[in-house]
């Protein structure tokens, strides 16, 4: 496994989408644990509920607070801090949990065949087809406001059936290898032989739709935020886009306005290089065309 | 290639260019922004504020307030109206005036809309014509109302509800009774063109988009002195535009696509509208309340104590100068100050100009001496202020954790925003509160419908200026499934003085009633009333002149009787 | 045929899938807290004309029979009431839906066109500047957050530079005029959806182009390219008439399965530029809690979304001479 690790991190050091992907996400990774200090330097940093006592309103950047206040005096940059946090337990709790049920579901139904791999690729078809946001803006206005796990299990029950899709045509193809026959003679159970045999083969193509759920995840998430139907009492950047918009700052405060919407495309993005990257890593016939040039 | 994609660019310009120079400006336009599309045009089914805005257009009643005293004035309706004590009537004469086909406006039409009325029971309107017993009508100018029994509201609320032509609604109540749901049959039923006798007619609403308006000629008030006014109205045609945000619509005021935004503009945007030349700001005062209500039918709430101690916990200067950016005025009272009238100012007024300190303090007193005690106290042996943990009850339970509700922040900002520093304030002094954003539908279900909250935070926004609301919320009888008293407050004394109230028809003596009624409310706390926001709207100075400044803004009937093109060379 | 085959099994599949959607709607929007009523209460209501409105509503049926008279009503063609508007739903469905297909089927069109065309162009530069260049924007394009880039749109184009409307789908003053022609209230709608159609391009044409360069790729070591080449056919015509249409295939492919994607975007587009449409009609439905409206919408754009990827399958049989049903 480790000989395997190191071999693809060689190749993935070759790509400089790759890198920029990584250099980025460790960049938000930082700002995300640095999330945690301001509030102990000085109660006035806290992102939800630290006014700053001498000011009231939206000002710009100063040396009190780097990237200005907002409306009621609270500190922009502690909030993007916070919001990086959220951002990356969204999104990576979205994906872990769509990959874990598409992952399940894909081997169950390539392996078994026949009717549950119908049912079940119909019913991965049927959802497939819903347009997340609205099905999460529906279900999160119908049922008041939700709490912000309520929101990463419902991105995660809808985002699960491209993955399966995938996970299954491997498993699939997994199926009539020689191995896989040589373990049903040996008499293992067909659990066994999803979870021992073919699981550690999907795996890496698991991993690789990971990090393209995370950024849907975060996308969908800011979405509902910014349209009023988040977790108020998370800071995340789709909630601070809300605040912009709905106080009127949002052609007066550039400082306020701009970061945000940059850093969710930024984490977006870096992510998805992570993504290509690692593509290139897991697929051999995408590296010989390195080679070739 | 590239040939190709410049030329299409060239013409791209061409032919845009003219459309985004826009129109010379018209000045028989006048220009309305909405926040949001009108509902309807369907007076019966029109709960929303847009919807109603412009129907008060064109449908008419028989009382209207005047802008600066607030007093009632005749409208539709020529001079006061005559009591009979004997027969417990009023008699009202009616001006000469003509629906928009141009027949004449009659006694009958005022029997025919309560008679609608009371058939049908529409909401929102029933309340205020079900105790009118019969209606004469002896002339086509003269209408006697025979109450059942005196009712205060009758001068206040029913002689300024809107009055509707025979002609248009009798065939659809017709039709609609055939129906096995007629009240849905009535107010569903699809109205292009409402008839009325005000200053103004529909052209035409394309949906989605704007309402055209266009002055009605039979309009009883053109060129007439109504309440020292000579009114007009001096505009041609009022386009109504329906815009998604209000930061959009802003931005069409500064950019002149509108003379005028129907709706408040949030504390933010006044800095930078400071600086347009050509806008205008107006301040005015709301008929409206926004409190902390609590449930007082089980524990904690249930002791005024507690609830007195939290009065002074809420910092109602933060909220009005962070929350409102100062915005707005400090309510101590349900009745809001600007209702110079029945407002008491007598009440107590718990901690006002105290600092942090000292409300903590003044709180730690209030609870102690009835017996509550900390963990840790938020006031320790020395009189110094710390963070307090874990308050028990005089009875010795740890007090539970409880939820406030407040309607969600996109609905709401400023309540949601209120929720949750209170929340921060009653935490720092022990009690383990959450201030939790719900749906506005289910929020009133869990509060209004099935009484299972512990405190909310809700507010009126157009409170009417008759002051019988106050019965309303605090009756006993009105503890029930969807009744009016949320919080479950019952004490005879109020109910024997509010009933009173109702039935007194001598204005001093009601006053006098209502103060009392306030002064025992203030003093039991049920409700915590907080702020009374300032409404803030803009309006273009360079192309009208005349807006009428009244409670509740420059949106009313009067400014659009008024309001004249500010050009010397208006067409 | 078999394609007639394939198309009517998908017919009654989407039919069933259309069926459960709605089973699983009536549930969750009689299940959820709050109720429209609660909304139209206020002070001078009082609690008996509440309940004469909940009975006339028909909202205190049991659950079981509100269930049939759905069914009923729905697949007669009555989509009920709007709550908020009170006219009937389908009424003002109708009236939105051509501005949403509108936007939507140009917006698609225009960015997969593009995607194409670009994709094409970045594949034949690999690893040159132009490509790096190309790739590098799709990507950053396709990575922004669509309210957002929706917002400075309106702010710089709209009110800065001032060439375009600020919002909404045609300007009320061209349209009340009766003396302006059909071509000026042609060009207003063209002139209202420039910013939109911007805004939803930028996001979408990215993918597209990156997917369609890959495919490229791959489609040049195709063994049948080789026989081009060895016939003496110049690079241009191989890549535009043998490599290109083959190559597109996938893209037209993820055109379908990323409508879902699409309309998410399109609602939230058509909420910040206040296009009228349903994606728009959705959103405030949903938060006036306007049950028939919202049901109604989201109905509709799931059958959308559910007939335009038959048509795409079916598009892809045809074009794609190797895939057999």
């Amino acid at each position: 496994m480790v000989e395997r690790f190191l071999e693809g991190w060689s190749v993935y050091k070759e790509n400089l989408i790759g890198k920029i992907g990584l250099i980025l996400l460790v960049i938000f990774a930082l700002m995300a644990l640095c999330s945690f200090f301001p509030p102990m330097i000085d109660p006035m940093y806290h992102p939800m509920t630290g006014v700053d006592p001498l000011i009231s309103h939206s000002t710009s950047p100063s040396w009190r607070h780097w990237l200005g206040t907002d409306f009621i005096g609270r500190d922009i940059f502690c909030q993007l801090l916070a919001g990086a946090r959220i951002a990356f337990m969204v999104g990576i709790s979205a994906a872990f949990m769509s990959i874990l049920l598409g992952t399940a579901i894909g081997m169950i139904a390539g392996y078994s065949g026949k009717i549950v791999d119908t049912l079940l690729m119909r019913l991965a078809d049927m959802i497939m087809v819903m347009p997340t946001l609205l099905v999460v803006l529906i279900l999160s206005s119908l049922f008041g406001q939700l709490n912000i796990w309520t929101i990463v299990l419902l991105i995660a029950l809808f985002r699960w059936p491209g993955v399966s899709r995938v996970i299954r045509a491997q498993t699939l193809s997994l199926k009539e290898r020689p191995f896989i026959e040589a373990a049903k003679v040996a008499g293992a159970s067909h659990f066994r032989i999803i979870f021992r045999h073919i699981m550690p083969n999907v795996l890496p193509l698991s991993l690789l739709y990971m990090t393209f759920r995370v950024t849907s995840a975060i996308i969908i998430e800011a979405a509902l935020a910014f349209l009023g139907f988040g977790d108020p009492s998370t800071v995340s950047w789709g909630m601070m886009l809300q605040w912009v918009w709905k106080t009127g700052h949002m052609f007066q405060a550039p400082y306020w306005l701009l970061p945000p919407g940059i850093c969710i495309s930024l984490l977006t993005l870096s992510f998805y290089m992570l993504g290509r990257a690692m593509e290139e890593v897991l697929d051999p016939r995408l590296r010989k065309e390195v080679a070739q040039e | 290639m590239k040939r190709k994609l410049l030329l299409f660019f060239q013409i791209f310009i061409i032919l845009f260019l003219p459309l985004s120079c826009g129109k010379q400006h018209d000045y028989r336009f006048l220009k309305i922004g909405l926040h949001e599309e009108p509902k309807t045009l369907n007076i019966w089914l029109a709960s929303d504020a847009n919807s109603k805005k412009i129907l008060s257009l064109i449908y008419q009643p028989l009382y209207l307030r005047d802008p600066e005293t607030l007093n009632l004035v005749p409208w539709l309706a020529d001079g006061e109206p005559k009591y009979h004590p004997d027969t417990i009537s009023y008699t009202v004469r009616l001006k000469p005036a003509k629906w928009s086909d141009g027949s004449d406006v009659t006694s009958k039409d005022v029997a025919f809309t309560a008679a609608i009325i009371k058939e049908f029971r529409v909401p929102r309107y029933y309340s205020s014509w079900k105790f009118i017993k019969k209606i004469e009508t002896p002339d086509n100018h003269t209408v006697r109302f025979y109450l059942e029994k005196p009712k205060a509201i009758f001068l206040t609320r029913t002689l300024t509800s809107s009055i509707v032509s025979t002609k248009e609604w009798s065939d659809i109540a017709q039709a609609a009774r055939t129906k096995q749901k007629p009240l849905i049959a009535l107010i569903n039923h699809k109205i292009e063109k409402p008839m009325g006798c005000g200053p103004f007619v529909i052209k035409k609403w394309h949906r989605g988009t704007y309402v055209h308006l266009q002055k009605n000629r039979y309009f009883f008030g053109l060129g007439q002195d109504i309440g020292g006014r000579i009114l007009g109205p001096y505009v041609n045609d009022l386009l109504f535009k329906v815009y998604g945000t209000a930061d959009v619509a802003v931005l069409a005021l500064k950019k002149g696509s509108i003379d005028m935004f129907l709706w408040g503009i949030q504390p933010g945007y006044i800095d930078d509208l400071k600086r347009q030349k050509n806008i205008r700001i107006f301040y005015s005062k709301k008929s409206a309340v926004y409190f902390m209500g609590f449930n007082l039918r089980s524990l904690p709430f249930s002791d005024v104590s507690l609830r007195r101690a939290i009065a002074v916990l809420v910092d109602k200067e933060f909220i009005i100068s962070r929350i409102l950016q100062n915005y707005g005025t400090r309510m101590d009272s349900i009745v809001p100050p600007g209702n110079k009238y029945w407002f008491c100012s007598d009440v107590p007024r718990y901690g006002e100009g105290m600092d942090r300190d000292d409300r903590i303090k003044t709180a730690y007193h209030i609870l102690q001496k009835v017996g509550y005690t900390w963990e840790i106290p938020p006031v320790d042996g020395s009189g110094r202020v710390v963070p307090g943990k874990g308050i028990r009850l005089p009875n010795g339970q740890l007090m539970e954790k409880f939820t406030i509700l407040t309607p969600p922040a996109d609905y709401d900002p400023l309540r949601a925003m209120s929720g949750m520093m209170i929340q921060e304030w009653l935490r720092a002094f022990g009690m383990p509160a959450l201030s939790r954003p719900m749906a506005f539908g289910a929020l009133l279900t869990q509060i209004k419908g099935r009484h299972e909250f512990d405190a909310f935070i809700l507010g009126y926004g157009r409170l009417s200026m008759d002051p019988d609301y106050l019965r309303n919320f605090f009756l006993s009888a009105n503890d029930k499934e969807r009744g009016w008293n949320m919080s479950g407050y019952k004490n005879p004394e109020f109910d024997h003085l509010a009933e009173k109230s109702t039935s007194e028809m001598n204005q001093e003596l009601r006053k006098k009633l209502i103060f009392k009624m306030q002064k025992i409310i203030m003093r039991d706390v049920p409700y915590i009333p907080i702020y009374d926001p300032a409404l803030i709207e803009a309006v273009r100075k360079d192309t009208f002149t005349g807006w009428v400044e009244t409670l509740d803004g420059i949106g009313n009937l009067w400014s659009f009787c008024l309001v004249k093109p500010n050009d010397t060379t208006s067409q | 045929m078999e394609i007639r085959k394939f198309v009517c099994k998908r017919l009654i599949e989407i039919f069933v899938i259309f069926f459960v959607i709605l089973t699983v709607l009536f549930l969750l929007f009689r299940l959820a807290p709050g109720d429209p009523v609660t909304r139209m209460v206020d002070p001078t209501m009082t609690p008996e004309d509440a309940a004469h409105l909940i009975a006339q509503l028909g909202l205190d049926q049991p659950i079981w029979l509100q269930y049939i008279y759905y069914l009923k009503n729905f697949f007669t063609g009555n989509f009920g009431i709007s709550f908020h508007y009170g006219v009937a739903v389908l009424s003002i469905i109708l009236n939105r839906l051509p501005n949403t297909i509108l936007l939507f089927s140009t917006s698609i069109l225009l960015s997969a066109f593009a995607g194409i065309f670009l994709g094409k162009i970045a594949s034949w530069h690999k690893g040159k500047k132009t490509d790096t260049w190309m790739t590098l924007g799709a990507l950053i394009c396709h990575t922004l957050f669509l309210p957002w880039l929706a917002l400075i749109m309106i702010w710089i184009f709209g009110f800065h530079v001032g060439w375009f409307p600020l919002n909404g789908m045609i300007t009320p003053e061209i349209w009340l005029d009766s003396s302006s022609g059909f071509w000026l209230k042609f060009l207003d709608i063209a002139h209202h959806m420039v910013l939109p159609l911007a805004t939803l391009f930028l996001i979408h044409f990215g993918s597209y182009l990156l997917l369609m360069r890959s495919s490229m790729l791959d489609t040049l070591k195709e063994d049948y390219i080789l026989t081009a080449r060895a016939k003496g056919l110049t690079e241009k015509v191989i890549r535009n008439h043998h490599a290109a249409p083959n190559a597109a295939l996938p893209v037209v492919t993820s055109v379908g399965i990323s409508l879902a994607f699409s309309l998410s975007g399109g609602a939230l587009t058509e909420t910040v530029f206040s296009w009228p449409g349903i994606g728009r009609e959705l959103v405030f439905a949903v938060s006036n809690s306007d049950y028939p409206l919202a049901q109604a919408s989201f109905l509709l754009i799931a059958t959308v979304v559910l007939i335009s990827n038959l048509v795409v399958d079916v598009l892809y049989a045809y074009l794609d001479p190797r895939i057999k049903y």
